[in-house]
């Protein structure tokens, strides 16, 4: 039987174990004793309704909010030991990105791989390396004030890739973004979980979280609904092989999604 | 009419919900009431007096002396935003009104009939009904629509301006430009007082007085209803209703002005923030994260122009300080004066807020694997290096006023209670940050969760543990002076900087061990979730 402690999880095989993870806003409960396990190099969607606790959730297992109860092993570092060790190892892209808005897209960039410890020439290479990538070049004079939101998007992912990270956490990384940098996006994250880095994914857009993603995890209200492989969770709810992940999340959520039509129209 | 009785009841709405869920601003009303009314009241005093003695002593200075007095009024409302970063007045957000089939005069109109409601601009009718009872005695009910036009026309121009400044906002370096030269001309009319007041304010006071004799102030429609009523008070009824035309007539051009302004802006005529054409590559030229990071702080200190303004007016300070105490002293300027405003100047470090100004950027900053000491200690860097025109302006004061072995004393003094002041704040900005608006967004807009009256009491106390801890590297700085051993500076004042970087960073240590602790709790709170 698996350890509900997560003991001995930090030698293990598990790029990411969240235990127990509790958090509570005032009154609201928006993480309830959500406990889950992920593979190193696992592509590892994270789904849920709006305000069902994905963001809460990231942001408590990369040290930027503080669980009620709980704890965390990422890589091997405990959330509730030394912080600056888990974050040498973690990319975070936040869902209200956070940025300078008074830095230009390149210095913005460069400071990012600086604050990571690169050396000079080594942040410069990869900074015109990532601003090509991401077709942010000629942009990279611009003040981030003055992006759009796909361009902070893709400049927040930048930030969050420039270290080379072993764990990626990245909330909705695809929103906003243009479909031709949405597409080398999801080509460098299939490239990324080939070379062993575990991608922690949460996206709104079904079609490509079942494309992309190994295993899932679904929440609800605060808690952990359903995990596993899309086919053990079509197996777990007894949906037929071909049902899509929207039957099977819609399902999850016991979401009701008959309406009357508007009085006014038809 | 209906849609802009709904506009003008949305903007009451929202107005009255953001006061009922934010304690801070609910509270700041109940304390503005009666400040406003006591405003209020002692104005009305004051223009019926004032316009009763000049009308009885100068007839001739009435009409210059009231349209001066009208123009400095009205600019002052108009140019608020610049000069203050506060506005008198408000438009609806217009971005989110725009898709709806509402003409835009109809939106812009809605906005004047809600700001003209508001508390402060209440406050001055019954300053206008005094002033008309004073002009016109028993004919005052003819002079306030005339007074009131007035009125309407500095609210409308104030409008105008802050849809103007919006519009600037698309072109993003510009704007701030715009609004860092606001900052300065602000900065520069609070000193006219103490200018006005000081031994060289005569010649001041005589270009004042020639100006407003030569009816210069004629020009400006922010008197023309002055000009009206006066007319009115008299009984010359040609001229007030010329005065009055066209007072109305600017009136209507400012509201037409605005919404044509508005028209264009959200078509996106007036759209930009392209890149610069001449992007040089971009570099971060100090050495390290802790290079990197002064570096980051210095470059967005400077591109915005609120804290850059904040950083220039830190050397107006301590010069106006010195100025004060050497009015106020038979001798002038000495070496106690001196002393004195480089102890201030030092601990003017404190409140510099430098984690919260990292607004949105905290959670990115806190999520780098940097050593928290060498986070402390590149925050402190940058705040000391963001004062640094302070030093040099004390120090240049104190080069002609003491020499430059004295310059030198006063400039470690100035740096010694900087650096003690500096470990003193970490604690500060860690425990009771203040949160600071997203760039962009209203700077003054009020902040549930803000430090309030206790933090400022805990700034000052902190300042004066700062003062207390830096006082003997200060007097140890300074010791040669006093001594009358000047060779003495060369031991005294090495001395005096490595001990003050001895306390620094015995104390930074323990404030970089706090921050690890309270990360998660610090970017709770100034994200409004504590």
């Amino acid at each position: 039987m698996e350890d509900p402690r997560g003991e001995g999880a930090e030698g293990g095989g598990d790029a990411i174990v969240a235990l127990a993870l509790t958090r509570q806003f005032r009154r609201q409960l928006a993480v309830d004793h959500v406990s889950f396990r992920v593979a190193r190099g696992r592509f590892f969607g994270f789904l849920g309704p709006n305000g069902a606790g994905k963001s809460t959730t990231i942001r408590m297992l990369t040290g930027l909010l503080r669980p009620s109860s709980g704890d965390a092993v990422i890589e091997g570092a405990r959330l509730s030991g030394d912080l600056t060790h888990l974050k040498r190892r973690i990319g975070v892209l936040l869902e209200e990105l956070p940025l300078y808005e008074r830095l230009t897209g390149e210095e913005h960039l460069l400071f990012a791989a600086r604050m990571h410890g690169l050396a000079a020439p080594e942040a410069r290479r990869r900074t015109q390396e990532l601003l090509e990538f991401l077709s942010l070049a000629d942009e990279r004079g611009k003040l981030v004030v003055d992006y759009s939101q796909g361009m902070r998007k893709k400049l927040a992912l930048a930030c969050a890739l420039v270290h080379g990270p072993s764990v990626l956490f990245l909330d909705e990384p695809l929103n906003g973004i243009d479909p031709v940098s949405g597409r080398v996006v999801m080509d460098l994250l299939r490239r990324l979980t080939a070379r062993g880095v575990t991608l922690f994914f949460t996206s709104h857009v079904l079609d490509v979280v079942e494309r992309l993603c190994d295993e899932v995890a679904v929440i609800d209200r605060g808690r952990i609904v359903a995990q596993g492989t899309l086919a053990e969770i079509r197996a777990q709810r007894e949906r037929a092989s071909d049902a899509s992940l929207e039957d099977v999340f819609l399902k999850l959520v016991a979401a009701d999604v008959t309406r009357e039509d508007l009085s006014w129209i038809g | 009419m209906d849609r802009l009785i709904a506009l003008v009841g949305l903007r009451f709405r929202l107005e009255a919900r953001a006061m009922l869920g934010s304690r801070g601003r609910a509270l700041g009303l109940v304390f503005a009431l009666p400040f406003l009314a006591l405003f209020s009241a002692a104005a009305s005093l004051g223009a019926f007096a004032l316009v009763r003695v000049v009308a009885r002593t100068e007839p001739g200075l009435l009409l210059p002396a009231l349209s001066a007095i009208f123009t400095f009024l009205g600019l002052s409302f108009v140019l608020a935003p610049l000069v203050a970063g506060v506005s008198a007045t408000e438009s609806h957000d217009l971005s989110r009104l725009v898709a709806y089939p509402v003409p835009l005069a109809t939106l812009v109109a809605s906005s004047l009939v809600a700001n003209l409601v508001q508390p402060s601009v209440l406050a001055l009718v019954p300053p206008l009904v005094a002033l008309a009872f004073a002009l016109g005695g028993p004919r005052w009910p003819l002079l306030l629509p005339a007074l009131g036009l007035g009125l309407l026309l500095t609210i409308a121009s104030a409008q105008t301006v802050g849809i103007a400044l919006h519009a600037l906002s698309r072109r993003r370096r510009l704007h701030d430009r715009v609004l860092f030269a606001g900052i300065g001309v602000g900065l520069l009319l609070s000193l006219v007082p103490v200018l006005m007041l000081s031994r060289g304010g005569a010649a001041a006071r005589r270009a004042l007085v020639a100006l407003v004799e030569r009816d210069i102030f004629a020009l400006s429609p922010f008197g023309w209803s002055a000009r009206a009523a006066v007319h009115a008070g008299r009984g010359d009824f040609a001229p007030f209703l010329g005065w009055s035309a066209a007072v109305l007539v600017t009136t209507a051009a400012a509201l037409g002005l605005s919404a044509a302004i508005a028209g264009r802006l959200y078509r996106g005529e007036l759209d930009s923030g392209e890149a610069p054409a001449r992007a040089a590559r971009a570099r971060i030229r100090l050495p390290g994260a802790i290079g990197a990071l002064v570096e980051k702080d210095l470059r967005v200190a400077w591109r915005d122009p609120r804290l850059k303004a904040v950083t220039l007016s830190g050397v107006i300070g301590p010069l106006l300080l010195l100025f004060v105490l050497g009015q106020g002293s038979a001798g002038g300027v000495g070496p106690v004066q001196l002393v004195l405003v480089a102890g201030m100047a030092g601990v003017g470090v404190i409140g510099s807020n430098a984690l919260a100004l990292e607004r949105d950027g905290l959670g990115l900053l806190l999520g780098f694997p940097i050593n928290r000491l060498a986070l402390v200690t590149g925050k402190s860097i940058a705040v000391v290096v963001l004062r640094a025109p302070a030093l040099v302006a004390l120090s240049v004061a104190a080069l002609l006023f003491a020499g430059p072995v004295t310059a030198i004393a006063i400039a470690c003094v100035v740096l010694v209670t900087q650096v003690i002041a500096c470990a003193a704040d970490s604690y500060l900005q860690i425990l009771f940050p203040v949160p600071v608006p997203a760039a962009g967004r209203d700077p003054n807009a009020p902040i549930s969760g803000s430090r309030g009256l206790g933090a400022a009491a805990i700034s000052l106390l902190t300042m004066a543990v700062t003062l207390v801890a830096a006082a003997p590297f200060a007097f140890l700085a300074w010791l040669p002076e006093p001594l009358g051993q000047r060779w003495l500076f060369v031991g005294t004042l090495p001395l005096a900087l490595a001990g003050a970087c001895a306390v620094y960073f015995m104390a930074a240590s323990g404030a970089a061990r706090l921050l690890l602790r309270r990360e998660p709790e610090l970017i709770a709170r100034l994200r409004g979730e504590e």
